[in-house]
Formats: C-alpha cells, structure tokens, sequence
C-alpha cells in the first residue's frame, strides 16, 4: 500500500520520501494561467501551489531520485471550456517536465487527455464524487489508471468497488481532510476567514421549523439542539480538534489509522493523506505514522493491536473513543 | 406570457409522490398551492399561470429518499391517470443506490426520465436500460453558487458552461441537462444554452453532504454523523433557515437535510421570468413539496 503525500515545494519532496511516502501529488498555476484566467483556481487552492517552472521539474527530479512519483492535481468543481484547453496544455508542460500522473476531476476530461498525454497516468479525483461500481467501470473505460474515492464512504463499500473493478487501482483518504459537504457536490467557495471562510466552517445559526408550517413540539425542538450541541462538537473533532498537532507536528482530526488492516484486506492501492497548503512538520508527521502503523501490519500485528498502536501514537485514546476523528468509525465496532 | 412562444414545460418534484396530486388543476387552485408551498405570492401567481406537465418522483440529495418499488409503481398509475410523464430523480450514489435502482428502474415504462446526480448511475442506466431517457441533473451540472457571494464581482465559475460536459453527454446518451438559475444571470444567460436545458426554480442547491445532521438526531455513540447509516427521514418534517449573524446576506438560505439550498433572488427570478416570455427555456422544475 503506498502512501500519498502532498507537496508545495523540493524541500518537502525529499523529506516525505525519507518518512516513507511514495507518491506525492501537488498543484501548479503558471503565470500563463493567471494572465488569461484571472484566478488561481486550476486546481481549488489559492495557496500551497508550484508557481515556477524550474521548481517543479526539481520537485519531478527529487521524487524519482527517492522512486516516488509525482501528480498534478487538475481537479476544480468545474471548469469552462477554455480553461479544459488550458488544462491540456498544463497536462503537456507537466509530462515535458518527467511527471507521472494527472489526478483529474472532469470526467469529460480525462479522453482528451488519454489523446494527448497517453504516457501520463489518469487518476480519478475525489472531488468527481465517484463512489459505487458503474462509476468506477466508467472511469477505468475512459482511460483511468486509479481512483480516488471520496472520503464519505465505509470500508464495506470501498471493498465492493474495488471488488467490481479489480483492474483498476483504488485509493482512499486515511488523514487530515475535513471538508463536511461531499467535494463534487459543493459549490461554494472557501471565503477569507473574515468573509465567512468555508461554508461548513462559517458562522451558520440554525433556526428550525415544521415544513409547511405549523410549530414544533419544545420536545422535539430540545432535541434538535442537543442535536446541535453533539454536531458541533463533532465538527471540532473534524477539523483537527481545534487545528491542534501535538509538538511534533502530528494532526489530530480525520483520521483512518485504525482501518488500515480493513482496507490492506479491501485491496486498497493507496492512501491519501491530504492538506496541500499544511506546514511541512505536518506534513511529515503524517507520513510517518501511517507509515508507522503499515511497518507493523506488514511485522503481523494483528487488527488489534494495531487499533491500539495507533491510538497510542498521539496519544489520543480518549478522542479516538468518541469516534468522531474517524473517517471509518465501523471499525470501532469490530 | 408571450403567445409567439409555447410556455415551458413544467415539472414538479416530489420525495413523496402524494404530494403531486394536491396540485389542482385550475389556475387558483395551482396559485393558492404554489403560494402555501413556496412562500411567495408574486412567484406563485406568476407559476400558476402553467399546468404541470411532468411528475418529478425521488430524490436528487439523499440516497434515504429513493421511493421503494411499491411507492414508485403507484407514482407511475397516477401519473398515468393524469395523463403525465413520471421521471425518477437520483442522488450521488453508493453502490447500494445502484442496487435499489436496479430494483425500480424496471418499475418506469419505456421512454421515461432518469434524472441523474451521478456519473455512476448514468453509466448504469445506459448498459441497463437503454430504453429510459438519461437527464443529467444538477449536481452534474456544476457551477459555484454560493450564496454568500452575492451578485457582484463574481469569478468565473459562476457562469455556467456546458461546453465541458458535451463528450460526457455524448458517451452516454444524455438528451437533457438541468442547471440552478445562475448567480451571475443576465439577459443573454439563457439564450446561450442548449435547448434542451431544465431549470429550477425558485431554489439553488449549494452544497450536499453525505454526512446529514438532522439524520442523526436519533443516532448514539460513535457512529453518529457518520455515513451509509439507517436514516429515520427527519427532514420530510422539518428543516431550518440559516442565518448569519451580523451578515446581511443577499440570499436565505436553508438546510433542508444534507443539503443547503438558497432561494433566488426577485431579481434573479425576473430574469427567468423574462426568459420564459421570450421562449428561451424549454423547462421549469419546481419542488412540490414545501421546504
């Protein structure tokens, strides 16, 4: 099972790859790309991006000197026609520079580029929001090599697709993404912070009401809002506990440590661990302890004891009881 | 209403189908629904001034709203009854999704609607029952609609662009697509789309989780707000209206189950209105069910 890594610059290149990431995946927005669009948006960050030439193709060189493999994230929501003829030529530029791997979001896409860049590697984003088997037939039948499942799914159904399309790689998230919507179905922008910020983090009150009028029973009305209390304190879990990491670096929040013996079984090829614009020492203390908890499944800790370990590793037994950092809480049950 | 043109189709939607037939079939009967259902009396009036033409049934947000066969055959007689098409509306989809589907798209008669929120689901009606016609619905057809935004100085994104799906629809046999009314609509918004192009009306969809937070009000432990859990349908009974403090946000918006929905603006409205008068919108979707 190999670990995916974000990347924003050389440095990180090689210090992941010592910490045992294998695939690394990064964003790039030339000047090209600002002088005709406007925005940063080829790829939904505004930060955390490649912006020189020169610098991602040593980024390439640094990656196959440590046998990594590098992607280019192509994948915004949506795209208009002319920004799809501009991904092409970034698709181009970015094979001229020895990369290995597109991880695209526009269906639609992916056939143009299997015609122009047929030496790349076609990754299906997790933001084309395809998570059952025809989705993954479809995706393997227009060219793709892997796909990247959503994060919203259990390990039972991660199981099936891969089942249905053995020939096809799968890969699932395993750290740090906390978005709550689904990412092909969200299309809202992520504001500045004093703006609002991302719509699932912004400032929303609740107030509720019988659909088609008529008023609610105070019984149920307190039940919505201890409904509300438990969601809130659930979406502090999501997002990092606070944003917290403890002084090495390593992040609280979404976390699938504890399924990795679930998903080894699952046949799962790759795991991502994401936050693009993330400080390095998070970064690396990512890789290494999914790293740390694959060293003992392949040493044959069983799925205990690796439950276990990696609830040791922070610490953070209490939190991971609660079940609310889990991206696979059903693993808790087993 | 312009008599050069023909008015637009209009189809109603519905998670449950007993709520297409209390639509009455004159026009004060349609207005005083579409007021007590939507809230707005000037739209309402304006709404009434079309009969129904196509029956909406399922859900395109919720894998919990999918009808069970039972349901979705008397959907089909009524619609029958009233002389009207049925289509089936689809969410993203779980493989259990394509399971069910496999179970009711056989329920529909040949030539009928899938609305489809998934690229999965697409494929499959397309290898399986090629005799049904595929709608790509609006989670397909993306654009940025935050409701935050507002109406000025917005990105491009928010333009709606069908160029990119063209090879998609082509693949697979899609004959309609169906958009959310713009943020950045203008005059010349419409008149630059496919004609087969669905819109709705008077509400956007903003963002959709799979995760639902009134889903889980009657879920314990570790499992709550988790996902591909049972699901005791709270958002058919109630919903909420969103706010932000200390904002004055140009749109309101709602969370109604897993999904934030926005309502037009009057100005926005205006816009499809005219659209219609000058026979640039084939059809209007229309949620026949209160939110």
């Amino acid at each position: 099972m190999k670990i995916v890594a974000p990347v924003a610059s050389m440095e990180e290149v090689k210090a992941l790859s010592r910490a045992g990431a294998r695939e690394f995946y990064c964003g790039f927005v030339p000047d090209a790309w600002i002088e005709k669009f406007g925005v940063l948006n080829a790829n939904r960050r505004p930060s955390g991006n490649f912006r020189s030439h020169a610098e991602l193709e040593q980024a390439i060189r640094i990656a196959h000197q440590n046998d990594c493999s590098m992607s280019l994230v192509l994948n915004a929501q949506s795209y208009t026609n002319d920004q799809l003829t501009a991904l092409v030529t970034l698709a181009e530029l970015f094979r001229d520079m020895g990369g290995d791997a597109l991880i695209v979001s526009d269906l639609g896409l992916i056939g143009e580029l299997v015609g122009h860049v047929p030496s790349l590697r076609i990754h299906v984003s997790s933001v084309a929001t395809c998570r059952n088997g025809s989705a993954a037939r479809l995706c393997r039948d227009l060219g793709a090599s892997r796909l990247i499942l959503p994060r919203d799914i259990t390990i039972g159904e991660a199981r099936e697709i891969s089942a249905e399309t053995p020939d096809l790689e799968i890969e699932t998230f395993i750290l740090n993404d906390g978005c709550i919507f689904e990412e092909g179905a969200c299309a809202t922008v992520h504001l500045p912070r004093n703006l609002g910020g991302p719509i699932c983090m912004d400032n929303f009150v609740n107030h509720y009401s019988r659909r088609g009028g008529g008023s609610l029973k105070e019984s149920i009305l307190d039940k919505l809002q201890e409904n509300d209390r438990e969601y809130n304190q659930w979406l502090w879990y999501r997002f990092s506990c606070g944003f917290k990491t403890t002084e090495t670096g390593m992040p609280f929040g979404p976390c699938g440590l504890c399924a990795l013996p679930a998903l080894l079984e699952s046949r799962i090829t790759a795991v991502k661990i994401a936050g693009r614009e993330a400080p390095l020492a998070r970064k690396l203390a990512s890789v290494q302890m999914v790293r740390s908890v694959l060293d003992r499944i392949e040493a044959g800790y069983d799925a205990e004891q690796i439950m276990q370990f990696a609830k040791e590793l922070r610490p953070s037994v209490e939190s991971c009881n609660k079940g609310y950092m889990c991206y696979y809480p059903e693993v808790l049950k087993r | 209403m312009a008599a050069s043109h023909s008015p637009p189709e209009l189809a109603v939607s519905a998670v449950n189908p007993a709520s297409l037939l209390r639509i009455g079939v004159d026009k004060p009967s349609r207005f005083a629904h579409w007021q007590a259902t939507l809230g707005d009396p000037d739209f309402a009036r304006w709404l009434a001034g079309f009969a129904p033409t196509h029956f909406y049934v399922g859900s395109e947000f919720c894998e919990h709203l999918l009808p069970g066969a039972k349901v979705l055959k008397k959907a089909v007689d009524h619609a029958r009854d009233l002389n009207l098409p049925i289509a089936l509306l689809t969410p993203i989809a779980s493989p259990q999704v394509i399971r069910t589907l496999a179970d009711l798209l056989p329920c529909l008669p040949e030539g009928c609607e899938v609305i489809a929120n998934d690229w999965g689901v697409a494929h499959f009606v397309r290898e399986r029952f090629p005799a049904l016609r595929l709608v790509a619905g609006r989670i397909l057809c993306r654009m940025q609609k935050d409701p935050r935004l507002g109406q000025s100085n917005l990105p491009a994104q928010c333009d709606f662009d069908p160029g990119p799906l063209r090879t998609m629809f082509s693949r697979l046999g899609v004959c309609r697509m169906e958009i959310d009314v713009p943020l950045s609509v203008n005059d010349n918004t419409f008149s630059t789309l496919p004609t087969h192009t669905s819109i709705h009306v008077p509400f956007s969809c903003v963002a959709k989780g799979r995760m639902c937070r009134i889903g889980s009000l009657a879920i314990q432990g570790s499992e709550r707000f988790a996902v591909g859990r049972k699901c005791r349908k709270e958002c058919l009974k109630v919903s909420a209206r969103l706010e932000r403090p200390a904002t004055s946000d140009a749109f309101s918006a709602y969370q109604l189950g897993n999904t934030i929905v926005c309502r037009h603006s009057r100005e926005m409205l205006g816009f499809v209105m005219t659209a219609v008068e000058r026979g640039l919108i084939s059809r209007l979707v229309v949620p026949g069910e209160a939110i």
